[in-house]
């Protein structure tokens, strides 16, 4: 299938690793993927909160240049864009005067109008589900070796279920699936569904900690070898702010982080240059050793 | 019908945190509180719970049923004795077990108190007539008028299971509730008061409130617009409304987010400097991008502001004006994986 591809902020900056790995993957996965270069970020849960008419003409923007590219799919590789671009477009193609003022803002500006004929879904969805999952049980012939890993969904990829609502938002499994169809085992722990603190890490550090530790405590307690997020933003507090997390608490975790796409992207074989893993900050060796191991 | 149930019960005067399986003959239209009442009356008396209204208008019934803050009255039993599921009850979280399943609630309504849930009109004396107000004037706050302050958006609140000094979904939606409300005199004051360290900011927007409410308030879209409003007039001295204002700057400017530039522009750079060791560790592994990341046809994202600036729908009225779609949302997950114990 034919998708335009959406990157987002952090995957053009800090988490390169995700643009390429998603990148190398996608092929693979019978996804081909049309680049968005006019796009612009889709302002998190931050322009929606200081100037929310400019968060839904900049996600109207995204969504009409998706349009333009003739795709009827945006894929996104983020949570937070996912539900932004999610609820923009909800608004846009349900309130018919809202969509016609956003269109006529857009022309104004020299961008393409929005017609309202776009889904958006996360690489996850895609890959969860119908002919993704297919093909992702041929792709990944490579295996995981059992390696265990602890699935982190985030909250904007669940919640809220109404704007989401690809699976349920208490008990979710797409990503225990694909970590199976892989050949890792799944390993199951209740923070896997709560929120790493990521949107407060600047402004409320020790609220955000206290949050971050949850996830990252019990999925070791689990027995993990690795964590798996399909959102960049999770995978910046869980892979990054962890050293800070062991200064606090006098604990050592030493847990690696992988995106989805370099996960799937393992047991599919994909090369170094492609996944990245000097980019992340907590190693990723113990994993590449368990997967390697005859 | 045959319903069958667990309930973490708690007993105050032993300290005993015990879960008792439970199962009764029930009519087909009940719901979980009407079993509950027949526990309490045919088995255990000892059983104790909050209730009153029986039709989601009180919010007495909060509870949690596998692991998910519900209203009793308002889950009916059937479809669940259907799949065949024994549902797990036990309190609502982020609030003190007194026993069972009632939980202390005082600070929850200090919370909501701190608030001034009430109208400031400005005047002492009282007018000889009512002043009058239009369907129109209230809908902007229509929609956290409903709430009946049951504490499901409170029990999973994550940032408050971090900062139990965090005022919570429940009271900053009632304080928007008076923010939008055209008869308060005092808007600013409040937004001021509501900016402190465990007001607005505070949030992580995890969306537990919204996915929990019953009566569809969605807080989290409150918090947001008492952060909007915040920005609108000026009050933006928190590090959260200083990172918030950044994203925009960067949308305006280069299109996407100038990421190295947001801890100093959020912490000041002051506190920035003192996070030097941790930059440089990120910057090791390529995490501190040095050149801003530039949009095409970036000057589109920035025409566009200006136009979005002139046409008056600052501040919450933005996030107000999507409300009419949404409202029309119903929820597609149609089956939920059932499970005993919840996040």
């Amino acid at each position: 299938m034919k998708v335009a591809y959406y990157k987002g902020c952090l995957a053009s900056l800090s988490a390169k690793e995700l643009d390429t790995s998603t990148q190398a993957l996608a092929p693979k996965l019978g996804i081909e993927l049309v680049g968005l270069k006019s796009v612009t970020c889709c302002g998190a849960g931050d322009i929606h909160e200081a100037e929310p008419d400019y968060y839904l003409h900049l996600n109207a923007r995204i969504l009409a240049y998706a349009e333009a590219t003739g795709c009827d799919t945006l894929m996104t590789i983020c949570n937070v864009c996912t539900l932004n671009l999610r609820q923009a477009n909800h608004a846009l193609q349900n309130d018919d005067a809202l969509r016609v003022r956003v269109a006529e803002n857009l022309e104004r500006v020299g961008a393409p109008p929005y017609s309202g004929n776009v889904e958006v879904k996360h690489l996850l969805w895609l890959i969860a589900a119908g002919d993704g999952f297919e093909q992702l049980k041929q792709v990944a012939h490579k295996g995981l070796k059992g390696l265990k890993v602890a699935p982190f969904y985030g909250c904007q990829i669940l919640r809220p279920s109404k704007l989401l609502g690809f699976e349920d938002p208490d008990r979710p499994s797409s990503l225990e699936a694909i970590i199976e169809a892989c050949g890792g085992e799944a390993i199951d722990y209740p923070a896997k569904v709560k929120c790493c603190g990521f949107p407060i890490i600047q402004a409320r550090e020790e609220t955000a900690l206290g949050e971050l530790v949850q996830p990252i405590r019990q999925s070791i307690e689990a027995g993990a070898d690795a964590m798996v997020t399909p959102c960049p933003l999770c995978h910046l507090s869980l892979d990054a702010w962890q050293a800070k997390l062991e200064a606090q608490t006098g604990e050592s975790f030493k847990m690696p982080i992988l995106h989805l796409s370099q996960l799937v992207g393992v047991a599919a074989g994909l090369e170094e240059s492609e996944l990245k893993f000097k980019r992340h900050v907590v190693p990723v060796d113990g994993v590449l050793e368990k997967v390697e191991a005859p | 019908m045959d319903v069958a149930l667990k309930i973490w019960r708690y007993d105050p005067e032993s300290g005993e945190r015990v879960l008792r399986d439970y199962e009764v003959e029930a009519p087909e239209w009940a719901c979980l509180l009407d079993v509950l009442d027949i526990i309490k009356d045919t088995r255990d008396g000892t059983l104790s719970y909050r209730k009153s209204c029986r039709m989601m208008i009180c919010g007495s019934c909060g509870m949690r049923m596998d692991g998910r803050a519900v209203l009793a009255c308002k889950e009916r039993m059937k479809p669940i004795v259907d799949r065949g599921h024994v549902p797990v009850i036990s309190a609502m979280g982020n609030m003190p077990v007194l026993k069972d399943l009632v939980v202390d609630m005082q600070p929850f309504w200090t919370k909501v108190r701190r608030m001034k849930p009430w109208v400031e009109t400005g005047y002492e004396e009282i007018p000889e007539k009512e002043f009058l107000v239009s369907p129109e004037e209230m809908a902007p706050i229509q929609k956290e008028a409903l709430c009946i302050m049951c504490g499901c958006c409170v029990s999973e609140c994550n940032s408050m299971e971090s900062d139990p000094e965090f005022f919570g979904p429940a009271a900053l939606a009632k304080g928007f509730r008076f923010v939008g409300d055209p008869r308060d005199q005092e808007t600013v004051e409040r937004l001021e008061s509501y900016n402190d360290e465990h007001g607005i900011w505070d949030c992580t927007r995890c969306y537990f409130c919204n996915e929990r409410c019953p009566k569809g308030v969605d807080p989290r879209d409150a918090i947001a617009k008492l952060g909007a409003e915040s920005i609108r007039v000026g009050i933006d001295r928190d590090m959260g409304a200083k990172h918030a204002k950044w994203f925009v700057h960067s949308a305006k400017t280069t299109g996407w987010l100038r990421e190295t530039e947001l801890v100093p522009k959020t912490q000041g750079v002051v506190s920035a400097l003192k996070e030097v060791k941790f930059a440089l560790n990120l910057f090791k592994h390529g995490k501190v991008p040095l050149v801003p990341h530039v949009a095409d046809e970036v000057q589109e994202a920035r025409a566009l502001y200006e136009v979005v600036k002139s046409q008056g729908r600052d501040g919450a009225a933005g996030i107000v004006q999507a409300e009419r779609a949404l409202a029309r949302l119903d929820h597609p997950v149609e089956a939920r994986v059932e499970g005993e114990e919840g996040p």
